[in-house]
């Protein structure tokens, strides 16, 4: 029988999300000590030493919240009929998130070097080997080349993947959104002139007939209002809004997005 | 900011996947040990560290990681040692308003829950482990 250390080692290496619940108090139930745990990963509880069906329910019930909100949180938890209070903590061992830069141009290049200071495993594609290419990006984790829209088709995106539209044109772009804005991307961000955006939205809802808060999930103009002027200032404004959605802040969206 | 240097850590995504916590956590109890894993629960005002960071404490009084260099942590430590003794957790309440070590750099300011929490390798085992 493997450990419960061992499943936790799994869930580092394997990249993989998930949420320890540790019992630190109880109140009113002998049956339960503080100390007591509850590993839950891809949704299912993969070990406990809890041994109370109910309690493990409502602890996997609780977990989805915080592994949402990718923040560790202390919380009471009143049991029903004689179950007692427990204080409950639940650690979250988020998937680390993953940024995909979608065009290789002058912004790319400081935005993935940023994103890796920033623990990103970032991926940066383009259809031009000229751009997309080790030499332009030594620290990327993954430097792809081919059609854009068709690599996004085909990548795995999760509710902890960022995702950054800066290719060299809305000929492009375009199709690259129509791609993912239905997935579960916990941002989408577009660069471009407002006009073109709004030219673009409009296109959507005419020709896609996709819906007003689909919409609404894209970032764009793409960034935080820090009237930026050079490639490097405009991929920190990027990152400084990717931090913001990641993490719930308060700063200004160009786009007007509050959080 | 003084005493960022030593409040923060754990900046390198390749080194945290190689040494995580529970890397070690599960290099000591394969080695038979009894450890202390303290865990910052929850905090008030400014504390050197986030809520969900980490400290282990080995029976030698080791430590691995960090809870927020000196804010508290020798508190910790000595807290820690008990409950690998008895292997019952315990809570502690860490307040920095009071820490009148003003040569240390680490100076805080908030208050602090942290929980001590005993492993070893039979009841690390317990938990049935579905696959």
């Amino acid at each position: 029988m493997s450990s419960l250390s061992e499943a936790l080692v799994q869930v580092v290496e394997q990249g993989a999300a998930a949420v320890l619940a540790t019992v630190i108090e109880v109140e009113g139930n002998d049956r339960l000590e503080a100390g007591a745990k509850c590993l839950i990963r891809d949704g299912q509880v993969r070990a406990e030493t809890i041994g109370d069906a109910g309690v493990v329910e409502a602890i996997l019930r609780e977990s989805a919240v915080h592994l949402q909100a990718e923040k560790s949180k202390l919380v009471s938890l009143n049991m029903p009929a004689g179950g007692g209070k427990l204080e409950v903590f639940f650690e979250v061992l988020p998937a680390p998130p993953k940024l995909v830069v979608v065009g290789a141009g002058h912004i790319a290049v400081p935005l993935v070097k940023m994103a890796k200071v920033l623990d990103f495993h970032v991926i940066v594609t383009d259809d031009r080997l000229a751009y997309a290419n080790r030499e332009r990006f030594p620290d990327a984790d993954e430097v792809l080349v081919g059609d854009m829209a068709q690599m996004l088709k085909e990548m795995s995106i999760t509710p902890s993947t960022y995702i950054v539209l800066i290719t060299r044109g809305h000929k492009y772009d375009e199709p690259c959104l129509r791609e993912i804005i239905h997935s579960q991307a916990k941002y989408i961000g577009m660069i471009g002139s407002r006009r073109r955006i709004k030219a673009c939205f409009q296109r959507f809802r005419d020709e896609e007939k996709i819906a007003e808060e689909v919409i609404d999930r894209v970032y764009a103009p793409i960034g935080l209002d820090i009237a930026t002027e050079t490639p490097a200032e405009i991929a920190l404004s990027i990152l400084g809004e990717i931090i913001k959605v990641r993490r719930g802040g308060k700063a200004a969206s160009l786009s007007g997005h509050q959080n | 900011m003084p005493g960022q240097g030593t409040c923060f850590d754990e900046t390198n995504p390749e080194a945290r996947k190689k040494e995580s916590v529970y890397h070690q956590v599960k290099e000591f109890l394969d080695k038979g040990e009894t450890l202390a894993v303290a865990t910052i629960v929850s905090a008030k005002g400014s504390t050197p560290r986030e809520v969900g960071a980490k400290m282990v404490v080995t029976a030698w009084g080791e430590i691995l990681g960090t809870i927020g260099g000196g804010c508290g942590e020798a508190d910790v430590k000595r807290e820690a040692i008990e409950v690998i003794r008895t292997r019952k957790p315990r809570t502690v309440r860490i307040d920095l308003l009071d820490e009148i070590s003003s040569d240390s750099p680490a100076v805080c300011g908030g208050i602090m829950n942290v929980f001590i929490d005993p492993w070893w390798k039979e009841r690390d085992q317990e938990g049935s482990v579905r696959k």
